[in-house]
């Protein structure tokens, strides 16, 4: 019983990680924490089920719909946060034009799509693997390992390539970046992008598990995610995918222990404990700047 | 200038609170249309509903101006918005009662919203007909507030049934969505399987909706031994929770409430959902008349097969200007009691308001059956 819940936890902290990726990246880069990043996982999902709707295909439909999300991404930075910068505006106000991002995002796909829940394609033939007694399903391996995949490219983009290292650059100081050559508003741009297509391969293999898809399904597992990212350290991509972990697992063991109705609280008391102790989070260093 | 402008302002402040007076003061013209407000959420995450029911009540209210109306009046309905939110019920509450024209309200949605609502209406005589809350406190907030839908125990009492006699299963696990209406209504459920010996409560979980994993709950039910499980919530808590139930323990019963009658519960459950029971007082494939008449014009502004509540937002409107024809006039009080002592013959069946303004319904069992609802008559007949 317990291991089988823990394995439900990893499988479910696997869905908060994939996500919370996005938060980290962003945040890493630009030191703004993104609170559209939801409705932007919310997008990808529409955004593939409207091509495959249109006979695209599966393969070609994710593809299609992953890069329409990174150029969302692109959009957001462009229309909303371009300007603001342009201004030299605090930081807050970034913050706070994230989230009227998504509510904008969240109620133009209820007006395209409907607010009611739709089914989402298979994307796997979901077969039940047992381990020591508990199980364990395919697509839970798969979300595992993609998200791993995901993590290491990302990892290998900002520290292994020249637009990796400008983008570091830029972190450390956007204006001597600029100095040094480097196109900042292109970078933080490309930022943005690799956010919303990180965002939109979450959706993709959430919605293909639980079948399912929402204008605000990216609401609740959003604001989860970013209590996983603040976990880990927010701004450190493997301290996203640790804390993602952590928060499942709680969850789950919540579940097994005080009944399912206390475990949505789990994720937000472990984001306040980890806050009051060890405000950098998990992996995050105080003082020193990261990616 | 500063002194000048204050001035200004309050002057201002003082006339536009003088000329609300004034309009809330204005009398029904008596010669205009007969106004009923709809007050569903429109927008957010719950709109699919507002708009079937405001489409439901608008069909009825099509028919009546078809046959000249009522009391030689047109009738037309004020749609507003509550996104399904308390603030925003509240405060078209107050709308809809400082319009004189406004006879009744058919809303709101949910149970909690609809009870925020309600001691306004009831204060200013405002008749109240929810076709969807089934709180059972609901009805009881005043004489003006009525309720369209089954109150969630006697829905309980036809599962009791479906469970003992049709099934005869024995363990049965609770999994209710985390509302102030899915913790009352599982209460309920609990309280019925402890009441009876032969039941057996095995396990009571409740699950935020908006979080789609379900395993949790699960891994618990099935640890517990549960063989049927009641779902305490719409079709999307069911179709989800019956999918991932079956890829654990693909022998296990799912029992639903009658809101989970809905097309998309099938659209979104596929095989999952076949097998599915629950009781029902719509059913859109009856040979009724007046039902096939109501869901031809259903789907063909809609697209889909109208839900039991839909066909209650219908029968609301249809009871509601039944009243107004039978009272003779718009008188607040005498139409009060005219709408709680005639019997409606609706297509939800015989509709009448007992004394705390509760409809009884009556009741069909639904299966789902190759990806169709059909009637369902107990184990023995399938």
């Amino acid at each position: 019983m317990i291991l089988q819940q823990i394995f439900n936890g990893l499988s479910l902290g696997m869905a908060y990680a994939l996500i919370a990726v996005g938060y980290s990246l962003v945040f890493g880069i630009l030191r703004l924490v993104n609170f559209s990043h939801g409705a932007v996982y919310a997008f990808g999902a529409h955004a593939v089920i409207f091509f495959i709707g249109y006979h695209f295909g599966l393969i070609p439909a994710i593809l299609l719909g992953v890069l329409l999300t990174g150029a969302l991404g692109v959009l957001i930075d462009r229309v909303a946060l371009y300007p603001l910068r342009k201004k030299k505006s605090p930081g807050i106000s970034s913050l706070i034009t994230t989230i009227g991002i998504s509510y904008i995002i969240q109620n133009l796909l209820m007006m395209g799509f409907g607010s009611e829940k739709k089914p989402f394609p298979k994307l796997f033939d979901n077969r039940i693997v047992h381990i020591l007694g508990a199980r364990i399903s395919t697509m839970q391996i798969i979300m595992f390992v993609t998200s791993v995949i995901l993590l290491a490219i990302l990892t290998f983009l900002i520290k292994g390539t020249k637009i990796g290292l400008a983008m570091r650059a830029v972190e450390q100081n956007e204006k001597n970046a600029g100095l040094m050559g480097i196109n900042t508003n292109f970078i933080i741009a490309f930022t943005f992008f690799l956010g919303g297509i990180s965002a939109a391969i979450a959706s993709v293999l959430i919605s293909g598990y639980y079948e399912i898809l929402y204008p605000t399904m990216g609401f609740m597992v959003g604001l989860k995610a970013f209590a996983a990212a603040v976990l880990g350290g927010i701004g450190v991509l493997h301290g996203a995918i640790v804390g993602g972990l952590v928060i499942g697992v709680s969850e789950g063991l919540a579940a097994t222990w005080f009944g399912s109705q206390y475990r949505d609280s789990v994720a937000f008391i472990i984001l306040i404990i980890v806050l009051i102790v060890r405000p950098a989070g998990l992996f995050g260093r105080k003082g020193i700047e990261k990616v | 200038m500063r002194k000048i402008l204050s001035v200004l302002l309050i002057t201002v402040v003082i006339v536009s609170l003088l000329g609300g007076c004034s309009s809330s003061n204005k009398k029904d013209s008596g010669n205009g249309p007969i106004k009923i407000a709809v007050a569903f959420p429109m927008t957010g995450d719950n709109a699919e509903y507002g708009k079937s029911f405001l489409l439901a009540a608008q069909i009825k209210v099509d028919e009546w101006n078809a046959n000249g109306g009522v009391l030689g009046r047109n009738i037309e309905l004020v749609n507003y918005d509550d996104k399904n939110s308390g603030e925003e019920a509240a405060s078209i509450a107050q709308k809809i009662v400082s319009n004189p024209e406004i006879i009744g309200v058919l809303g709101h949605f949910s149970s909690g919203v609809s009870m925020v609502a309600a001691p306004t209406y009831e204060e200013n005589k405002v008749i109240e007909i929810s076709n969807t809350a089934s709180h059972p406190d609901y009805s009881s907030i005043g004489k003006y507030i009525f309720r369209n839908n089954s109150v969630i125990s006697s829905e309980f009492k036809v599962i009791e049934d479906i469970i003992t006699n049709d099934l005869s299963l024995t363990k049965v696990g609770i999994v209710a969505i985390k509302t102030d209406w899915g913790t009352t209504a599982g209460a309920i459920a609990a309280d019925m399987i402890k009441n009876n010996p032969g039941l057996e409560l095995v396990a009571q979980e409740e699950v935020l909706e908006g979080s789609d994993d379900y395993s949790l709950a699960i891994a618990k039910l099935q640890e517990a031994g549960a063989e049927v499980v009641i779902s305490v919530g719409m079709y999307s808590l069911i179709a989800p929770l019956a999918k991932q139930y079956k890829a654990v323990d693909p022998d296990i019963q799912v029992i639903g409430l009658s809101n989970a009658y809905a097309q998309q519960l099938i659209e979104l459950g596929g095989e999952a959902v076949e097998g599915i029971i629950f009781p029902v007082s719509f059913y859109a494939d009856s040979d009724e008349e007046a039902v096939k008449q109501f869901v031809t014009a259903y789907v063909e502004e809609f697209g889909s097969e109208p839900s039991a509540l839909a066909a209650q937002a219908y029968d609301s409107i249809g009871i509601l200007l039944e009243a107004v024809k039978q009272n003779g006039s718009l008188d607040k009080e005498t139409l009060r009691d005219t709408l709680n002592s005639i019997t409606y013959q609706g297509i939800t069946g015989e509709t009448k308001f007992d004394e705390i303004g509760d409809a009884t319904k009556e009741y069909t069992k639904l299966i789902v059956k190759d990806g169709k609802f059909v009637r369902y008559n107990g184990k023995a007949a399938q």
